[in-house]
């Protein structure tokens, strides 16, 4: 859901010979010839944290992670720190994509660092920028800790070269406890619009919607659209749609527009309201006196922004996961999150990265609130919410991730402008689809 | 605001001119008006900067001021509490005093020389010069990375020096050879005849001369460097964070998903307090520096 896609456009076909020879360069220049025995001895119990001395050596980690999300980083790395000796460098920017697609072609990279989305990671590893974490990791408590369809996205041809060490949760429905009352949870869609219709006299609006996010603006929206579809017409539509396959004007793409249209018809603020409002305060208008709207859809890290921060979770607000819509596609979750890979094979990095995954890094992580876990076994999540949400992705039946972060930057930036267009104006929607058509006939041809 | 003299008094008969003061009004309320209309973003970040997040977004800045709302030092703070922001404040200054005294040497010599000194080819290399300003930055990173690489000065000082210099000399040479260009040619010639060579002719009189445009560039240049972030992020942000300047480390204030946005006024005016002494300290010469070059093109 980043930004940061006009970067991209430095990587012109014509480099991709100078970023195969300096991708090739830095890794036979870098690795050592002798590794050490990767951490899978260690057996499946064991945190995975590696003994050996690393004293005074260095991991240059580039991340998206800031704030206090940096802290939380820092923290999590500590115990590694003092238990090798070596030291974590950070730096933390929301735009990977500028350090990345510069390194990759010019050789200068981090050591580890976060991914801006699978596409970027297959374009790395196709360079042999990404170092394959097969003999880093322990493959065999990855996977087993892991839900399968984060493991696949991680992976290129076989090859483990990407791991999700922080998840979120798309597609909650935020209520307020006292307004809604406790343990509120619609099975199905028309169960859903019963409890709004019933409800209608205590909020201005059904729903807040907030669109707002600078250069991205959009996404939710397009979060909005990725949930309907996948309720609506199933995992395999969902599929064919972000690869490319299933055009946007397809009936089915198209109702899911419609469903969206219906909430935004019904949402706080009007339409306007609705693209001025900021995603991060986008739900705020829930705890107002009295309340503007009754629920807000939002992915699981929204309880760390805006009014959220400021309230208790479990008891001035909670969540019910995304309703059904067609009952042959019940139980379906998706999900995001950050991809992380290793860019050089050091015995430090190695070390860290296999650190990262495991479930004693990963509770330390989740600790602080505001993220979810990739990791089945990290379990210490501050409250009731998060460990819910965490339930989400790991009982999920069907998992998908964020349709959007998967297309090609190009078909994504059109996504968001697509939704901000049909808000404002819902006339429109055919040849805003017609446009999503074209834009979706190019961006895949690379 | 200007002389205040005593014009009405001492006519006496009702002078038909009206007093200088009130003809200049209209003059003095137009500039008053736009300076208030321009400082008003500034002011509104100011005082958004001691308020809580939750009030931000749901009142505007004026609103806090009549009644005084509760204004906290919070935010200001979280900023100066997180651990690397000191260090990041020296990264600044170590990086952006070079940055600004090697490109404004350097363009005081090629300046003169562009100028005053004749030797072949020397329009064909001003022009060539000049016309690097239309080079885009943003293309010269992957080269100058892989030079760096070679070299082993990612990450450090020198690195973003350099980088500085580069990116600043085309436009410093231009205002510089400009101004100096306008100096009156007797001067030189008489210092010529006096027995004076380049070194005294560059030390002793076109370099005193210049003073009002080479501190205009000063500004220019230090305030550029200062508030960059893209440059020094590039050379720097992979290798070696313990480097980075105050704007990298003040954007990463904010989380991945745009929490903690709240802090960002509190920090900017930190930021800004250095660039604000240094314009008032030196701003005599900037209005005169800004048509410094504008005479002869």
């Amino acid at each position: 859901m980043t930004s940061a896609f006009a970067a991209r456009k430095l990587m012109a076909a014509s480099a991709v010979v100078v970023l195969l020879a300096a991708a090739c360069g830095t890794s036979a220049t870098e690795s050592p010839a002798t590794q050490p025995p990767p951490t899978a001895s260690t057996g499946p119990t064991d945190t995975g944290m590696d003994h050996e001395d690393l004293t005074g050596q260095t991991v240059t980690v580039i991340g998206t992670w800031g704030g206090d999300e940096e802290t939380a980083f820092l923290e999590m790395v500590a115990p590694w720190e003092d238990s090798t000796g070596a030291t974590v460098k950070y730096t933390g920017t929301r735009d990977l994509n500028i350090i990345l697609s510069n390194g990759i072609q010019s050789g200068v990279l981090p050591d580890l660092a976060g991914l801006p989305g699978p596409g970027q990671m297959a374009e790395y590893a196709a360079a042999g920028g990404l170092v394959d974490l097969g003999g880093v990791l322990d493959v065999a408590t990855y996977k087993n800790e892991t839900a399968p369809a984060l493991v696949d996205l991680g992976t290129v041809d076989g090859k483990i070269v990407g791991v999700f060490i922080k998840s979120a949760v798309k597609g909650l429905m935020w209520y307020v406890p006292s307004v809604l009352g406790a343990g509120t949870a619609p099975a199905t869609w028309d169960d859903l619009q019963t409890l709004l219709a019933s409800n209608a006299s205590k909020a201005d609006a059904y729903w807040c919607v907030g669109l707002e996010s600078a250069a991205a603006s959009g996404w939710p929206g397009t979060d909005w659209v990725e949930d309907i579809i996948l309720r609506q017409s199933g995992p395999d539509v969902y599929n064919s749609w972000w690869q490319g396959d299933t055009k946007w004007s397809d009936p089915a793409i198209k109702s899911a527009f419609e469903t969206f249209g219906d909430v935004v018809a019904n949402a706080f603020g009007g339409s306007i309201g609705v693209n001025a409002t900021a995603f991060q305060t986008g739900g705020d208008a829930l705890f107002d006196s009295p309340p503007g709207c009754l629920l807000h859809h939002q992915a699981s890290f929204i309880t760390g922004l805006g009014a959220f921060a400021t309230h208790a979770a479990g008891t001035d607000y909670d969540f019910f996961p995304f309703p059904d819509i067609n009952s042959q596609y019940a139980g379906a979750v998706e999900g995001a999150g950050d991809l992380f890979g290793m860019f050089h094979d050091t015995p430090a990095a190695r070390s860290l990265m296999a650190y990262l995954v495991t479930a004693e890094a990963q509770d330390i992580w989740v600790k602080h609130g505001g993220a979810l876990s990739a990791n089945k076994n990290a379990t210490s999540y501050p409250d009731d919410i998060a460990k819910r949400s965490a339930d989400l992705i790991v009982n999920a039946q069907t998992f998908v991730f964020d349709a959007s972060d998967l297309m090609p930057q190009e078909m994504n930036a059109a996504f968001w402008k697509g939704i901000v267009d049909y808000v404002s104006d819902p006339g429109s929607l055919d040849s805003i689809l017609a446009n999503l058509d074209a834009v979706q006939a190019t961006a895949y041809g690379e | 605001m200007t002389a205040r003299t005593d014009s009405g008094a001492s006519t006496g008969t009702g002078s038909r001119e009206l007093p200088r003061w009130l003809t200049r009004l209209p003059l003095h309320l137009t500039v008053l008006v736009l300076m208030a209309i321009w400082l008003i973003p500034t002011i509104g970040l100011f005082v958004n900067s001691f308020r809580d997040p939750n009030e931000v977004t749901v009142s505007g800045w004026w609103t806090a001021i009549f009644p005084p709302e509760n204004f906290s030092l919070s935010n200001y703070e979280y900023v100066l509490g997180r651990n690397n922001i000191g260090e990041a404040f020296i990264n600044s200054l170590f990086i952006a005093i070079p940055a600004t005294v090697i490109p404004v040497f350097v363009a005081g010599f090629a300046g003169y020389a562009f100028a005053w000194m004749r030797f072949p080819g020397r329009n064909v290399i001003f022009l060539t010069v000049v016309g690097l300003l239309v080079v885009p930055l943003q293309t010269t990173f992957i080269p100058i990375l892989r030079l760096y690489a070679d070299l082993g000065w990612n990450g450090q000082f020198l690195a973003v020096w350099l980088a500085h210099t580069g990116y600043g000399l085309p436009f410093a040479i231009y205002l510089l050879r400009n101004f100096m260009s306008e100096l009156p040619r007797e001067v030189f010639e008489s210092a010529d005849i006096d027995g004076a060579g380049f070194a005294t002719k560059f030390f002793r009189l076109a370099i005193p001369m210049t003073i009002p445009a080479i501190a205009a560039l000063a500004i220019f240049q230090f305030l550029f460097t200062w508030n960059d972030l893209l440059v020094a992020f590039v050379y720097i942000g992979a290798v070696n964070p313990d480097n980075l300047p105050l704007t990298v480390v003040v954007a990463n204030l904010v989380q991945s998903t745009g929490g903690g946005w709240q802090y960002l006024a509190a920090a900017a005016f930190l930021t800004m307090a250095v660039p604000l002494i240094v314009f008032l300290f030196l701003q005599r010469y900037f209005v005169r520096g800004l048509t410094g070059g504008a005479v002869k093109g």
